[in-house]
């Protein structure tokens, strides 16, 4: 049985609402992490995810300078940052299919659509530690591998080309760290 | 001396990598030790946020501030993109922050106003009419929150401001139908689930 030490993770929360990242500073808190920093906006955010590197990003979507995708797509460029393949969990008010997609394909870890709830974002945090999702990198995409499950109704061509290894086994951790303590 | 840092397993396919990274957040699994007592952080957390939730009516207080700024500032300068901007993002801060301070009805309010200035192609025709329909119900349905019946009246209010505001967004959009099937889907997101 495993249960997830908070205390050992590094928080970044980039919000540009001083009212939400206050609020995601106490669940933080509250989990047990101590190590939290702030950015308000996304080229703040930026600048703290090379200076602290963070274990996990918490991120908003919509804020100025840029916004959480934009900033999800400049912590996944391949050797242009120490963490390329850092945690990006984002948690937005954008709740339609067409968002969550974007956001899936620009490299976002886990989507938590807004109001947040202390479980939601406790889950996200657990899946991110316990079950980390191999990467994918193609010539249009870099980042958490988006096949999360094997569809046996899929009709169609296979859009990845090379053979058994298109899906690829989750890590059994997760169902350690949900059973109860 | 550190040891050196693990790198990533990379595997090659015909058109893809498969790159599995170092585990380092592994550090934070730790194992339950045998007698460990029983520990609850999503409990912890929620009294963390209870003990902060005295806070929360003067902080809504300032969103509806700033949402009726945001209309202001409309009516000055027109649709201009900073004063776009800057209503979408008081409209949709409420939406998201609403029911996380106990005004889960002020949330849809707000969320009806986000749909009209996000899905019109042309900003410049939202009739301000509508814009100050939804500014004011939002600021009334907060600052009538105690009446016993406040959840009620906030209901029809708000599906009533839904529906002419998709009755708008179909003559607006109504030469881009897939577009109409994208926004009126079903929310794909999950709010409490994994």
């Amino acid at each position: 049985m495993i249960r997830i030490d908070f205390n050992r993770l590094r928080f970044l929360v980039i919000d540009d609402n001083a009212h939400m990242r206050r609020i995601v500073r106490t669940l933080l808190h509250g989990f047990g992490a101590r190590e939290v920093y702030e950015a308000e906006d996304g080229a703040a955010g930026l600048e703290s995810f090379t200076h602290y590197m963070p274990d996990i990003v918490l991120t908003d979507w919509a804020m100025p300078i840029f916004d959480g995708l934009e900033l999800t797509q400049m912590i996944r460029q391949p050797g242009a940052n120490a963490n390329p393949y850092a945690p990006i969990i984002m948690l937005t008010g954008h709740s339609e299919k067409k968002r969550v997609t974007a956001a899936r394909d620009a490299g976002v870890t886990e989507f938590l659509a807004k109001p947040i709830s202390a479980k939601a974002l406790y889950q996200r945090i657990v899946n991110v530690v316990a079950n980390p999702r191999p990467f994918i990198k193609t010539k249009t995409y870099f980042g958490p591998d988006r096949r999360r499950n094997v569809n046996p109704n899929y009709v169609g061509p296979e859009r990845r080309r090379g053979g058994k290894a298109d899906v690829i086994r989750q890590q059994p951790l997760l169902e350690k760290a949900k059973a109860p303590g | 001396m550190p040891a050196p840092k693990e790198k990533p397993a990379i595997t090659t396919y015909g058109d893809y990598e498969v790159i599995v990274p170092p585990h380092e957040l592994r550090k934070a699994a730790v194992p339950v030790e045998p007698g460990e007592p029983e520990d609850d952080p999503v409990a912890r957390a929620e009294a963390a946020l209870a003990e902060l939730s005295s806070e929360f009516a003067g902080w809504m207080d300032s969103e509806c501030e700033r949402l009726d700024r945001a209309r202001h500032e409309v009516k000055a300068k027109g649709f201009i993109k900073q004063t776009h901007e800057e209503l979408f993002h008081a409209a949709h801060d409420i939406k998201g922050e609403a029911a996380t301070f106990g005004f889960p009805a002020v949330a849809a309010a707000a969320g009806s106003l986000c749909r009209l200035i996000e899905h019109t192609p042309d900003m410049k025709r939202i009739p301000m009419k509508l814009i100050d329909q939804h500014v004011d119900a939002v600021r009334a349905i907060h600052r009538e929150y105690a009446r016993s019946d406040a959840r009620e009246v906030a209901e029809k209010l708000t599906s009533r401001l839904r529906a002419v505001t998709d009755d708008f967004l179909v003559d607006e959009n109504r030469h881009r139908p897939e577009y109409l099937d994208d926004i009126f889907g079903p929310p794909l997101a999950p709010t409490d689930t994994v």
